[in-house]
């Protein structure tokens, strides 16, 4: 069939990727250019070489900000993972009051992850916070205190992020379960199947796609999580849990802009590199099934 | 039907369906999880609607109703502004992107041209990076397009950081539109274009509730872009109202509160108007991820 209106309809891309190269593209070839200057965001850069990535891998500051984003994604990630499948199989029955409890487990999801930070804040500083204040009217004093520690204070933004986080993860898991034809189950239950082998025979090859998202999703989201650790601890006690992306605005702020776009590059690998196991991962678990 | 089936329909029917009741401990995991997800947010309200008197050393576990805190920090806090803020930039930025993917994702989806598979590579790839990576770039960029302070560069760039995810989720969903739809109204003398905008547009309003939903909450809790590009008064978004209100009235506990309380509330509503939308959104944005 020969059709002979305007063809323009092939290029209809390209608006898009007019927008997506101005604002995105772009700042990013730049960046990649701005690596390999000293600059301080106002005079001209000065060619430096592969000076900053030199002066990453002896920043204590930086290196210990790699430290901290790797440990709240090793806690964050599969935590959320564990949880959101924890509460979609809770949910994934039939019963009076379900869809109330769902949406009161996403809702958390919907807010600013500054305002839930900033909310938790509240609740949750040492003596002052309100949760301290009602358990001292009840006759407990709280000891302790978790700000003044590394690792307390990144368990706690763990924490706080997985509670924020859970119901999101459980809407997609929720979703998953809910693609499984009731067939399956019933062809597992003729063939005497119990529980844990229909969990892992049946359900685990149909949530496939459901954790691909989850888990590719949950990476890059706490790899580059800034938000809730501005508003909690503000990268404290001193910076134990300041994390990469945290650390390059501070240091575009503090004059060290070139320095900042080479370590925003570093981010970048530290984030390519799990995605990219993972997504080979799941295509490798995706032609087995 | 053969002999497996019909041992099947047997056992279907002696069985009764055990997903309509849950265990007692089912029900107490319910509970503990909605309390878990709820208990925060009546805290906030606790302390966002304590009356001064007594000092929070007076708190109680029923609320004072004191809405004096909630007008002051409205005032003190120029949320209002914020909100009139927010809804510029989130409002421009989900126009921009739903004209914008729609347009790609349709091309995309019909016109198999190298430019095409070039331009959805490119996106795809990105779709792995986060905004954070080139915000540095990116800034000194828009100091030099005068973008500092401005709606237009935020809608801009926000449009640009959720194109890659949009313009995937447009083209896959077209792909499963039959063409023969768009063929038979160029038959009747329509172009491309029009087959597009007339035929196939009206089709896409779950693909496009989706976008609007994920891509909107993300624009409307921004804040990783807006500490960068929003820096005055007149132009700041609700999370960075909040954040600068608690820096500034960090010993009010009440006050901050009840900011916060005001922060959550349009995002919450949202949800609560429109919530089978997001639950449908969120789940069509991860089945075809």
């Amino acid at each position: 069939m020969h059709i002979s209106t305007t063809s323009w309809h092939r290029y209809m891309a390209l608006p898009a990727f007019a927008l997506f190269s101005l604002f995105f593209l772009l700042p990013l070839i730049q960046g990649a250019g701005l690596s390999l200057t000293h600059w301080d965001g106002f005079s001209t850069p000065e060619f430096a070489g592969l000076d900053n990535f030199r002066e990453f891998f002896r920043d204590e500051r930086a290196l210990g900000d790699v430290k901290t984003t790797v440990l709240f994604a090793l806690g964050s990630a599969p935590l959320l993972n564990l949880a959101g499948l924890s509460l979609a199989l809770l949910l994934n029955r039939s019963f009076s009051g379900r869809n109330t409890t769902r949406a009161l487990l996403y809702m958390p999801a919907v807010i600013s992850p500054m305002i839930m930070g900033s909310i938790w804040y509240l609740l949750l500083q040492p003596r002052r916070g309100l949760l301290a204040l009602l358990f001292e009217q009840s006759g407990i004093t709280l000891e302790g205190n978790w700000m003044l520690s590394g690792p307390s204070a990144l368990t706690v933004l763990v924490l706080v992020n997985v509670w924020q986080y859970a119901g999101m993860t459980m809407i997609i898991y929720l979703a998953g379960l809910q693609s499984i034809p009731a067939e399956l189950y019933e062809a597992s239950a003729v063939e005497g199947a119990t529980g844990v082998q229909t969990f892992r025979y049946i359900v685990i090859p149909e949530l496939l796609p459901a954790l691909k998202i989850n888990v590719i999703t949950n990476i890059i989201g706490s790899l580059s999580v800034f938000d809730v650790i501005i508003a909690l601890t503000g990268g404290g006690p001193g910076y134990d849990t300041e994390s990469l992306s945290i650390y390059i605005m501070r240091m575009c702020y503090g004059n060290k802009t070139g320095y900042s776009t080479a370590v925003a590059l570093m981010l970048f690998v530290i984030i390519l590199i799990p995605v990219i196991i993972s997504l080979r991962f799941f295509d490798s678990m995706e032609d087995a099934a | 039907m053969n002999e497996h089936q019909m041992t099947s329909d047997a056992r279907m029917n002696r069985v009764p369906h055990g997903s309509d009741t849950l265990h007692w401990y089912s029900r107490l995991m319910v509970l503990i999880v909605s309390l878990t997800a709820a208990v925060p947010f009546y805290l906030l309200i606790l302390l966002a609607f304590k009356h001064p008197e007594g000092g929070l050393q007076s708190i109680s576990i029923i609320p004072d109703f004191h809405l004096a805190n909630l007008t002051e920090a409205w005032v003190k806090s120029d949320l209002g502004r914020a909100l009139v803020n927010t809804t510029i930039m989130t409002a421009g930025g989900i126009l921009l992107l739903v004209l914008l993917a729609s347009m790609a994702g349709y091309s995309i989806a019909r016109v198999r041209s190298r430019l095409n598979r070039t331009i959805f590579a490119l996106l795809l790839i990105c779709m792995m990076i986060p905004g954070i990576i080139n915000t540095v770039p990116l800034y000194t960029l828009l100091i030099r397009l005068r973008g500092i302070n401005t709606y237009w560069s935020m809608i801009c760039v926000m449009a640009a950081n959720a194109l890659p995810f949009s313009v995937f989720l447009y083209a896959s969903f077209i792909r499963a539109i039959p063409r023969s739809l768009e063929e038979s109204a160029i038959m009747d003398g329509c172009s491309f274009f029009e087959a597009f905008w007339k035929i196939t547009f009206p089709l896409m309003g779950p693909v496009t509730a989706s976008v609007v939903i994920l891509q909107g909450l993300g624009m409307w809790n921004n804040y990783a872009q807006a500490v960068f590009f929003l820096q005055d008064r007149a132009h700041r978004n609700i999370p960075l109202a909040v954040s600068l209100f608690f820096q500034q009235y960090g010993a009010n506990w009440p006050l901050m509160a009840a900011a916060a309380l005001i922060g959550l509330v349009p995002a919450v509503t949202m949800f609560l108007l429109f919530q089978r939308y997001f639950v449908e959104g969120i789940t069509a944005g991860a089945i075809k991820g």
